[in-house]
């Protein structure tokens, strides 16, 4: 217990709010608030201070943590998340980063407009902000998915593996992305079954998968023939969840597994080259 | 030696510890690249020292002390590159603010507002209020009097205090 006579009130307060003064130091405080309004209300003050801080702090938990922090943490010397930084899961980064190309989209639209007219300038200016908050939206919602699903013992899939062939037919035209079911035994997981989701008011494909050792990975994927085709792996970390995404042929692919896991890029490759 | 599953075992104690370990290490750098850079030398510094910790009391107890350390020794090594001299960064008892915190960018209006506090403020009210720990752990960890703790933990509650008619202002 700390002796606060002699410090500000709201130093002593704010002891008090913590269990930090001594049983006769409580009393005095206890028979000051109840009679001296003006000690009550900065005691409010503090307490409402104490809570609004609590939820800021808690925000700064969903921030994503470098995976090659992780990785190296895991296995050891030998990888440098100095060069191997990622961020992309940031969406204040992501706000930083894409802004000024959307700015920039849209001063050359409009410059355009002189030629090809203002008004298909600005359906578009109107037209790539929602873009790039479908691309954001949607592996906000898988990872959401992918902690409840997870966890279900029962009823971790709609169906089950043992009927592939209908998964494939079924959810490639729900989702309107052809597929074939990537076989990752090599990487240690074996497939479960399927889901339908809905992310970002979209249909999205869903395939389960378990490790050995029970840890659940899913690899999801949807339609997108508006965003950028690349071939690039991008890896983020959200909370306890790790995500490799990527483009290819139309669609928007996203690995999502336990964040610990170091094999995610591996595996998400594995998947790249066979779904 | 330390045997390799307790290793491992550290190791995997370490990552579950990450999303806090940062936490603690934005509010001493107050930017997202100094704490990652701050988190890493902090975990190699930890695997190294390993066989050191001998699993009493918290483990994050432990790391935050190593961290801060090496926060301090960085900001020394900063300011004599900056040609102002060495200084006694765990005697610094004036506030200020951090050039770097104002050019931090961050989508939660709340972090950035958080992490625009006085410099000091935001460790102390995350260990004591937030994280639990106690008067004297925090001093310990921070390397600060208790009596500094107090005072920096009174008046981190009344600037959050100001900052939620500011939040809520911004947000209307």
């Amino acid at each position: 217990m700390q002796q606060t006579k002699g410090h500000a009130l709201e130093v002593r307060l704010s002891a008090y709010i913590d269990g930090e003064v001594g049983e006769a130091e409580r009393t005095e405080l206890e028979a000051l608030l109840a009679r001296d309004e003006d000690a009550k209300a900065l005691f409010e003050k503090l307490k409402a201070g104490s809570r609004f801080g609590d939820t800021a702090f808690e925000d700064f938990l969903h921030d994503p943590v470098p995976l090659a922090l992780v990785r190296q943490i895991k296995q050891g010397p030998g990888v440098s998340p100095k060069t191997e930084r990622v961020t992309a899961t940031a969406a204040s980064v992501r706000n930083v980063r894409i802004w000024p190309r959307v700015l920039a989209a849209s001063v050359a639209l409009v410059l355009l407009g002189g030629s090809a007219g203002f008004i298909i300038g600005a359906a578009n200016n109107v037209g790539e902000p929602a873009q790039v908050a479908a691309a954001r939206g949607w592996l906000d919602d898988i990872a959401d998915y992918h902690r409840v699903y997870s966890r279900q013992k029962e009823h971790l899939v709609e169906v089950p593996a043992s009927e592939a062939p209908k998964i494939e037919t079924w959810l490639a035209s729900s989702v309107g992305v052809p597929f074939k079911i990537p076989q990752l035994g090599g990487k240690g997981l074996t497939f479960e079954g399927a889901r339908l989701l809905v992310a970002n008011g979209k249909p999205v494909a869903q395939l389960v998968y378990r490790s050995a050792e029970g840890e659940i990975f899913a690899i999801c994927f949807l339609k997108n023939t508006t965003g950028p085709q690349s071939d690039n792996f991008d890896e983020s970390i959200r909370d306890d969840l790790g995500m490799v995404s990527w483009q290819r042929g139309g669609a928007s692919f996203v690995l999502v597994g336990p964040s610990a896991h170091v094999g995610m890029q591996d595996i998400a490759e594995a998947a790249a080259a066979t779904i | 030696m330390r045997p390799a599953a307790e290793t491992k075992d550290f190791r995997r104690d370490l990552v579950s510890l990450l999303p806090k370990l940062r936490r603690f290490a934005m509010t001493l750098t107050r930017n997202a690249n100094d704490a990652d850079d701050l988190v890493q030398e902090a975990c190699e510094r930890a695997i190294t020292r390993s066989h050191l910790w001998n699993g009493e009391g918290r483990l994050e107890s432990w790391i935050y002390a190593m961290t801060r350390n090496l926060w301090v020794d960085e900001i020394r090594k900063r300011k004599v590159r900056a040609g102002s001299g060495t200084v006694d960064a765990l005697g610094q008892d004036e506030l200020s603010i951090a050039p770097s915190a104002e050019k931090a960018v961050y989508a939660n209006q709340l972090q950035k507002m958080i992490l625009s506090m006085p410099e000091g403020l935001a460790s102390v009210f995350l260990l004591v209020n937030v994280e639990g720990h106690s008067y004297r752990e925090t001093a310990d960890i921070l390397g600060i009097p208790i009596g500094t703790v107090m005072s920096r933990l009174s008046t981190a509650r009344l600037r959050l205090a100001a900052l939620i008619s500011e939040n809520t202002e911004r947000r209307a």
